[in-house]
């Protein structure tokens, strides 16, 4: 096996763990690591000697991820989503998490995608700044913005959940 | 040790490892002086520590098959294009988890800028509701027993063929209906009402120019909308019913609107 295709595959977990955060469904997660080394393959020239696979990589399986979001939004796609698809994908991941994981996995989902996959890269993949704002294809500046926007948005989201379990208790 | 001023910008550079080293004395110092900043840095720090722990689990999992084969060329590779609709789910997500969280989202700045005019159809009939449907009296200018006069005078004030849906399946009985503004144009109100006196109203308006669907809450636990937005007009169905009911009886009501709007 030549060497570019076992770096490739020894990226596969980290990719895999980027597209759950972004996605949480997990087969629709393995969809677009699978377009991505998909377009990988058919790049493999591109990629130059010395950069690492894991940020070519990265900034591949990104640029998948926010062009189809952007399209999404313009086309409306999900207006032609009937109701019983969108509950069907409303279903709790098969793995079993515990309370807390599901809540920030679901503040996550619901932050927007451009400060979601900002502060993913920083917090959880453990890029840089630099090397984040490279492969988001964004000034460091930007970057910063969404990281914090991000995070604030993430702790107001469990803020209220929290608020709103409180709530449910002092009803029963 | 370096002197200058610290912010919150700083503690997220903190966080994530890009405070220089030479500053984090100071920058300890400074949280040590600020208690409310120490407790959103103590915040952020467990909220990433959580999101770490939530994601680790994917590391350990076995690659499937599908994608080591990908790679290693026992699959035919095709050109790259997106065949997989991962994106779909996604974007199903980003509606189900926005009706969900929408009390919230609908404070936030940024999230709902792509898409203002259905926030706004949503706001409009969850205002109209909020009001209406509290009324005991005067929640309608006309009443469902004259429902060929509300029909037909709705329509030509909105200027699309209103049929009021049917929702006696759903045990919803028509109670009547109102004429209200919705920004430049108008907005018509059927009201519907069940044997327990639980409320919902239906809003329809002309001005739409683009396709949307979803729901959306403006209050924690205040009435939810589910609205649809088509070329040339738009519909929110708005109630306090459970999520599933209200997504239920809206189908139903929109199904038989388009309907009317074809006949």
């Amino acid at each position: 096996m030549d060497e570019k295709k076992a770096a490739i595959l020894g990226e596969i977990p980290r990719l895999r763990r980027y597209a759950r955060s972004l996605l949480r469904d997990r087969d629709a997660a393995d969809d677009l690591v699978q377009d991505c080394l998909e377009r990988a393959l058919v790049r493999l020239d591109n990629w130059q000697t010395g950069e690492s696979p894991r940020r070519w990589l990265f900034t591949i399986m990104h640029h998948l991820f926010i062009d189809q979001m952007r399209k999404v939004n313009r086309r409306g796609e999900a207006a032609m989503l009937p109701l019983e698809a969108g509950e069907a994908v409303a279903q709790p991941a098969e793995q079993v998490e515990s309370i807390a994981s599901r809540e920030i996995i679901d503040a996550l989902q619901a932050i927007s995608p451009d400060r979601r996959a900002a502060l993913v890269m920083v917090a959880i993949e453990g890029f840089s700044y630099a090397e984040a704002a490279n492969i988001l294809g964004v000034p460091a500046g930007t970057l910063m913005s969404r990281i914090a926007r991000g995070r604030e948005e993430l702790r107001g989201l469990l803020d209220d959940t929290a608020r709103r379990r409180a709530i449910r208790i002092v009803e029963k | 040790m370096i002197r200058r001023d610290f912010s919150e910008r700083d503690i997220h550079m903190a966080l994530d490892g890009e405070l220089p080293s030479d500053e984090r004395a100071a920058y300890d110092a400074w949280l040590d002086a600020n208690p409310e900043m120490k407790a959103k840095s103590a915040r952020f720090t467990a909220d990433r520590t959580a999101l770490r722990a939530a994601f680790a689990g994917v590391l350990d999992e076995a690659v499937p098959a599908r994608l080591r084969k990908v790679v290693l060329g026992e699959a035919p590779v095709k050109a790259a294009v997106p065949r997989s609709r991962w994106w779909l789910a996604a974007a199903a997500a980003v509606l189900l988890v926005a009706g969900g969280l929408g009390g919230y989202l609908a404070g936030v700045d940024g999230i709902g800028q792509e898409d203002p005019a259905e926030d706004r159809l949503a706001e409009q009939a969850i205002a109209a509701h909020v009001i209406y449907a509290a009324e005991k009296r005067h929640a309608v200018e006309v009443l469902a027993s004259d429902k060929d006069h509300l029909q037909t005078w709705l329509s030509n004030r909105v200027g699309l063929k209103l049929v009021a849906p049917d929702l006696t399946a759903n045990g919803f009985q028509l109670v009547g209906g109102r004429l209200l503004p919705a920004g430049e144009s108008k907005a018509a109100m059927l009201l519907y009402e069940d044997d327990k006196g639980e409320r919902i109203s239906l809003f329809v308006t002309v001005e739409s120019a683009e396709n949307a669907k979803g729901t959306y809450a403006s209050a924690q636990d205040g009435p939810r909308a589910v609205y649809w937005l088509d070329k040339g007009y738009g519909c929110a169905v708005v109630g306090s019913l459970p999520r599933e009911q209200l997504a239920v009886v809206a189908k139903s009501a929109y199904g038989q609107l388009l309907a009317g709007l074809a006949s």
